[in-house]
């Protein structure tokens, strides 16, 4: 069996995460929903590194704790959830920070600048963009990257429908690399998109496995208080 | 090329061009004029009178300037990287202050006559203890508002402290003395003394240059700078050593001068960007030719204090600053 890219045993984050064991696979697309205070941002920061959380994390079968600062730069992208930028850093340079930890060797920056379609944003100050064009900066910061670990933070809920559906193929292609691509989000009719869903209430794991196997009526009343009905209605795609 | 990469390569030179110029200007201003030439054979000892006024007084004291401005300028820009406002700096925050009260207290107690290391090493505690207030007052991040009342709640604090001194020790003219000049901040009377006590602000300006690159990414947030793979707590630490021991050292030798950590680096972002590759460098030369231009303007008006002119600029500057941010 594959060494799992992310795996976590009984990580707790106090009062906000409880005892949560997970084993993602490389190659997999994966989405983390619950609903608003269920703990998808603190998961999601846990497993990165980037909050003190009890239990043991690894990347790749490598304890969290053994990897220096540095070499994580080069195996994980972190997309947060909120693109707040005090100075006016401009986009290209915000975008080329996503090889800070390759010795800032410029590679594929460019690339990334036109996968999100920000070539013609190249050298305006990241302050004076939208929200969404600033979650487009992060999002390609972390392509940039080409880190074998992504985890976007609600990146889609900012962007508008050719974006996400945009950024959403770019998640594909990068899974299809063999990377593992986590991210949040509330829209549930994005799912069919995604290999592998991970559900949280109340800082806990209530399920764990493919969409279809996962998104039952049942965990719909039981976690989001809704019903469900399958229904066709509005499908939109790339043209 | 975009324009501001042009301007980015070009701001370097042009400002230390201009720190040349107020060099020469600040060695040769005063009651008796010193041309060029004049200045060349008094560095050279050619010249009696010149060399004399050169080394005993113009020199050291364009040199502290130079010091100083770097320090407070640099300090500055760290700690707007720090707290990810450009808002902050040593002097609003009450670093400065805090530089201020430990000297202050040092010369009130008598300390200062001991040892001539007195002095900057109580600034420098004074302005450990202030930046500790700050941190736990205003985190990184924080709003420009609690930053700006969490450093009005220290300077007014650490000023209730001098204050008292200064009322403990009304007889005492000598100590008195002493004391207001650091308060009121300025640069006259500074001697090759004041140059050695102020010298580790070098070594202090070396051991920023590295750090250009990581204060990008910790400007954008401690988190995500950790998740590209910088070192958030060691690079945090070394920032906010440096910015305190800098300032605590520029206020150690020329008392509270406000401002310079504020307009500098403010003025320089402006002008190149705020990427502190350039930043950093452009702080300390920008820094040193501001409190050089500063220092000749009071000369040239009457002897005013460094200290006041520093405010004089400042004060307006910093009030249009607040307007635009809170546009």
């Amino acid at each position: 069996m594959n060494t799992p890219a992310v795996s976590l045993r009984t990580v707790s984050v106090s009062g906000r995460l409880h005892d949560v064991s997970l084993d993602l696979g490389p190659g997999r697309l994966v989405g983390v929903i619950g609903p608003n205070g269920s703990g998808k941002s603190t998961l999601l920061q846990a497993l990165c590194g980037l909050l003190p959380a009890a239990g043991e994390i690894a990347w790749n079968g490598r304890p969290l704790a053994d990897i220096p600062v540095y070499d994580r730069g080069r195996q994980l992208a972190w997309v947060p959830q909120e693109a707040r930028f005090e100075f006016g850093f401009t986009v290209r340079s915000v975008v080329a920070q996503g090889r800070y930890a390759h010795g800032d060797d410029g590679a594929g920056v460019d690339a990334a600048l036109d996968l999100m379609d920000l070539r013609p944003l190249a050298h305006r100050p990241v302050n004076r963009l939208s929200g969404g064009e600033r979650h487009r900066v992060l999002l390609a910061r972390a392509l940039a990257t080409a880190a074998p670990i992504q985890v976007w933070d609600e990146a889609l809920a900012a962007l508008d429908v050719r974006h996400a559906l945009q950024t959403l193929k770019h998640a594909d292609r990068l899974k299809r690399a063999g990377s593992t691509v986590l991210l949040s989000l509330h829209d549930l009719r994005l799912a069919h998109c995604l290999d592998e869903v991970v559900v949280l209430s109340d800082g806990r794991l209530v399920a764990h496995g493919t969409p279809d196997d996962v998104l039952t009526e049942s965990l719909f009343r039981d976690v989001f208080g809704v019903t469900a009905r399958m229904a066709p209605g509005l499908t939109l795609e790339l043209s | 090329m975009s324009p501001r990469d042009t301007v980015g390569r070009l701001a370097l030179p042009v400002t230390m061009a201009g720190w040349l110029v107020f060099m020469v200007l600040s060695l040769g201003v005063g009651d008796l004029w010193l041309n060029p030439a004049r200045i060349w054979s008094g560095l050279w000892h050619h010249d009696e009178l010149a060399s004399v006024i050169l080394y005993q007084i113009r020199l050291p004291r364009m040199l502290v300037a130079c010091l100083i401005g770097g320090a407070l300028a640099s300090g500055g820009l760290v700690m707007q990287a720090y707290f990810r406002n450009s808002l902050a700096s040593p002097g609003l925050l009450g670093v400065s202050s805090g530089g201020a009260a430990g000297a202050v207290v040092a010369i009130g107690m008598g300390w200062a006559a001991q040892s001539i290391l007195t002095v900057p090493i109580m600034a420098i505690v004074g302005a450990c203890v202030a930046t500790g207030a700050v941190i736990i007052l205003a985190r990184s991040g924080a709003s420009t508002e609690r930053l700006l009342l969490a450093g009005v709640a220290l300077n007014a604090l650490l000023g209730a402290v001098t204050s008292y001194v200064l009322s403990n020790f009304t007889l005492t003219y000598e100590r008195n003395a002493q004391i207001i000049f650091w308060l009121m901040g300025g640069l006259e009377d500074r001697t090759w003394e004041h140059v050695w006590i102020a010298s580790p602000i070098l070594l202090g300006a070396v051991l920023l240059w590295p750090l250009g690159r990581p204060m990008d990414l910790l400007s954008l947030g401690a988190t995500e700078a950790q998740s590209l793979g910088v070192n958030v707590r060691s690079v945090r630490r070394r920032m906010l050593a440096l910015a305190t021991v800098l300032s605590a050292l520029a206020t150690a030798v020329a008392g509270t001068v406000g401002f310079v950590g504020l307009i500098v680096p403010h003025l320089l972002r402006l002008i190149v960007g705020p990427e502190h590759k350039r930043l950093v460098p452009l702080s300390l030369f920008g820094g040193a030719t501001f409190v050089l231009a500063c220092d000749l303007i009071g000369r040239c008006a009457g002897n005013l204090r460094l200290g006041i002119v520093t405010s004089l600029v400042g004060g307006p500057f910093f009030l249009w600053l607040l307007r635009r941010s809170s546009r």
